[in-house]
């Protein structure tokens, strides 16, 4: 633990990045983190209502949808609950990728690990859930999640930061701690263990007055 | 492309070569050319080192001309791994050189009485086959850097590692790329070990002087190719995924799909796998100074391969393939990037397929001789079977051997080969293929290529069980045709989802062979093919017994979705039914 960010709230870790340090946060994105939305709807309710996602963007660009790992073939009909996990990404290379697709021509293919469809509650009830993006669409919606903040499990953020290459530190322009500015390598140093630490990005050129912090 | 060129290794008086016309064999590449040859001159018999076998490489019917994507190869013979035939495809640009100078197959035939290794010249001039036992026990990159020096950087170089020298039943053959760097490997079904039987360290390809082939109605060809390199460009797979995030593009979603075969095929997930994810690789390689996107030979528009660098900005390996990354990383628990970088630049220069080498050291990772995630241990035992030591010999000569020798029951091999790295419980319909294709355990036997398009065998609703086994069915006749052209199973996509990508590749076709191509020709080709394939292994002795996935996907269910492999025998026997 750090006895210096001792608190009694999740930790709120603020990063001022160089707009081409972004892409690195696709790693971390992959391995899910958490929103607070409403629950018991469709996983397009929850994409084009909830979150903004454009329809377009949603019928054409996400063509494998994955919720509890099952594969979803119907965006309208797939419902989500407490607890689920969404994982969304571009369409995939190879037969595995192209079993995979959502509605593909190949879903028989898979059918053993396919979603079955559910059904929708109107009890708007909120709930915790988690969300994957992978590839291209980890770098298109990748932003906008990391610059309103997200909730990762301090698990993975410890080890996103030690494997970051070395680069990112000579774009990461400031950082902060539950408001306090601090050294930006020294978040490479913390543990978070099974904690859960809110994560939000800024970008910004970097400019003479701003060189980064590398304490 | 009008001939084929046979160098009879066994001869009295040494190596001899001898041009032929193409015969009975006219109008066939790649896959095609080699299967006919291997089903019609190798007695089904034999023995895979022996001299009656044959090693057929063949450039597919489009390589050597301006038709993108067209730079593949097929390396054929009877398969040391296996006991059936095989054909194994590859990239670089051994395909574009060869079919330059104009061979449509190398054959090379017999085998020397003795021990010394030879190295051939082919050229506009002729071929000339010369010992040179210097080469021996080299490794594939030292052996492309000493040939640089003697014929130059533009010649392409097919060659054997220590593992094919060796005769390893895992033994590649590798073809240079674009750096002429020994990157691109014919890699399945020990088409190295026969290469090395025949005592053929390396071929080498020059075809200064050679023009490019030209189509027979050159402006529709170039019509038809503009339309095609357009449609490849548009589309999010071939114009954004794959040279964005290579093939491992696809690691997190097979991962999240619980089809990640991990450790041994216990389970379908596999934790470390966000950090060996394509994601992960292109931002470790962008990091490091290597290339991203990159082509494995000229002509590549896809650009799915790319240079990963080490920490230090050298040069490691060619951006390792999803492929690999599985094999050496999940299925050995190891999640270093660069441990599995190691890996694969270690199997380039000893000669040896990935697939096998990650397959076979899970093995021996289950036997318990090292623990699943340790990458040094994994490291060290690629470096037995490089040294040719008692325990590299018996990595070296694949899965199925290992698991015999150390007493290891889950041992994910059909007809002797390796299973790739998408777990048959989960996609059920990629097990059928894996069992019954000629090739044994093989991904890209029934590629997602054309077979909806061309409504290859009829139509499938894909909503009923014995779905599986007809788009299995039609997914390994279209692969064989595409197989047989020369061009990138990648194209795939783009001709899938794009119907005026489609034509414009029928259209391509048809122009450069002057022949009007319809989509019953291509299915065709493709029985044709399958046809050789399984006649030959029917008179090699197998049965429906080898077209069989191994029992324990049948009976151990696969984490996280629990499921197994429920495709009945009787229904795996109705795949070459047509």
């Amino acid at each position: 633990m750090n006895p210096e960010f001792k608190h009694n709230t999740i930790t709120k870790i603020s990063l001022t990045v160089k707009p081409d340090r972004m892409s690195l946060f696709s790693t971390l994105l992959g391995q899910g983190f958490s929103l607070k939305i409403r629950i018991g709807i469709s996983v397009r309710d929850l994409l084009c209502r909830q979150i903004g996602v454009g329809a377009d963007y949603l019928d054409q660009r996400i063509q494998t949808i994955f919720l509890d790992g099952k594969v979803v073939d119907n965006a309208k009909t797939a419902v989500i609950r407490q607890g689920s996990t969404l994982a969304l990404s571009a369409a995939m290379p190879g037969l595995a990728g192209a079993t995979l697709r959502r509605g593909g021509a190949y879903a028989a293919m898979r059918s053993q690990i396919s979603h079955k469809n559910n059904t929708v509650d109107d009890s708007a009830e909120t709930g915790t859930v988690m969300l994957k993006l992978f590839n291209l669409v980890a770098l298109e919606l990748g932003p906008m999640f990391l610059k309103q903040g997200l909730y990762i499990h301090g698990k993975n953020l410890e080890n996103f930061f030690q494997r970051i290459p070395d680069y990112f530190w000579d774009g990461c322009l400031a950082a902060e701690i539950d408001g306090i500015s601090q050294g930006a390598r020294k978040i490479s140093l913390m543990e978070w263990g099974q904690e859960q630490v809110f994560l939000k990005l800024k970008t910004k050129e970097e400019t003479q007055q701003q060189k980064p912090d590398l304490s | 492309m009008d001939k084929i060129l046979r160098i009879n290794m066994g001869d009295e008086n040494g190596p001899k070569a001898i041009e032929e016309p193409l015969g009975d064999y006219a109008g066939l590449g790649g896959r095609g050319m080699t299967s006919a040859i291997i089903s019609k001159e190798v007695p089904p018999l034999c023995h895979p080192l022996g001299k009656d076998n044959k090693l057929v490489i063949a450039p597919g019917l489009l390589s050597g001309s301006h038709a993108a994507q067209s730079g593949r190869a097929s390396v054929g013979c009877k398969s040391p791994l296996t006991g059936g035939i095989k054909e194994a495809n590859v990239g670089g640009q051994g395909a574009q050189v060869l079919a330059r100078i104009g061979y449509a197959a190398i054959v090379l035939e017999g085998k020397p009485s003795d021990n010394t290794l030879y190295k051939a010249v082919i050229n506009k001039d002729g071929v000339e086959i010369t010992p040179d036992n210097s080469l021996k026990m080299m490794g594939n990159y030292d052996l492309v850097d000493k040939l640089k020096k003697e014929y130059g950087d533009k010649v392409a170089c097919i060659s054997i590692g220590p593992a094919g020298e060796m005769k390893m039943a895992a033994a590649s053959v590798a073809f240079t790329d674009m750096e002429q760097r020994p990157t691109r490997h014919a890699g399945r079904g020990g088409v190295g070990a026969v290469m090395g039987a025949k005592g053929v360290k390396v071929i080498i390809l020059d075809d200064t002087g050679m023009p490019t082939r030209s189509p027979k109605d050159q402006e529709k060809f170039k019509a038809a190719n503009k339309a095609f390199v357009q449609g490849l460009k548009k589309h999010p797979i071939t114009g954004e995924g794959l040279p964005s995030f290579g093939t491992n593009i696809l690691t997190n979603v097979i991962n999240e799909a619980g089809a990640l075969p991990t450790h041994n095929f216990k389970t379908g997930r596999f934790d470390g796998a966000g950090n060996i994810s394509g994601e992960t690789q292109s931002e470790i390689m962008k990091a490091r100074g290597g290339m991203v996107a990159h082509g494995c030979h000229k002509g590549c528009v896809i650009r799915c391969s790319g240079i990963y660098n080490d920490k230090d900005g050298h040069y490691v390996t060619k951006r390792p393939e999803y492929e690999t990354v599985w094999a050496h990383g999940g299925n050995c628990g190891i999640d270093d990037m660069d441990a599995i970088a190691e890996l694969d630049r270690m199997d380039d220069d000893y000669g040896l397929d990935t697939i096998e080498m990650g397959a076979t050291i899970g093995v021996v990772m289950e036997a318990g001789l090292a623990k699943f995630g340790d990458a040094q241990a994994a490291i060290n035992l690629l470096k037995e079977v490089g040294k040719g030591t008692p325990m590299g010999r018996i990595l070296g000569s694949g899965a199925a051997v290992t698991g015999k020798v150390f007493g290891v029951e889950r041992v994910p091999v059909v007809k002797g080969q390796a299973l790739p790295a998408y777990d048959p419980r989960s996609v059920q319909g990629i097990g059928v293929t894996y069992a019954t294709s000629t090739m044994g355990a093989d991904h890209t036997a029934g590629y997602a290529v054309t077979a909806n398009v061309l409504n290859v065998g009829g139509s499938v609703d894909p909503l009923k069980p014995e779905g599986q086994v007809e788009l299995s069915r039609n997914l390994q006749i279209a692969t064989a045709a595409i197989d047989a052209t020369g061009m990138c199973l990648f194209i795939a996509f783009a001709v899938l989802d794009q119907p005026e990508t489609f034509d414009a590749l029928v259209d391509m076709i048809s122009a450069f062979t002057g022949q009007n191509l319809t989509a019953d020709d291509v299915t065709e080709l493709g029985k044709n093919i399958l046809s050789f394939e399984r006649d030959f292994n029917s008179r090699a002795g197998f049965t429906a017994k080898d077209d069989r996935l191994p029992d324990f996907f049948k009976a151990e269910a696969l984490p996280p979705h629990n499921v197994i492999f429920e495709v009945r025998d009787e229904d795996l026997d109705q795949v070459y039914n047509w």
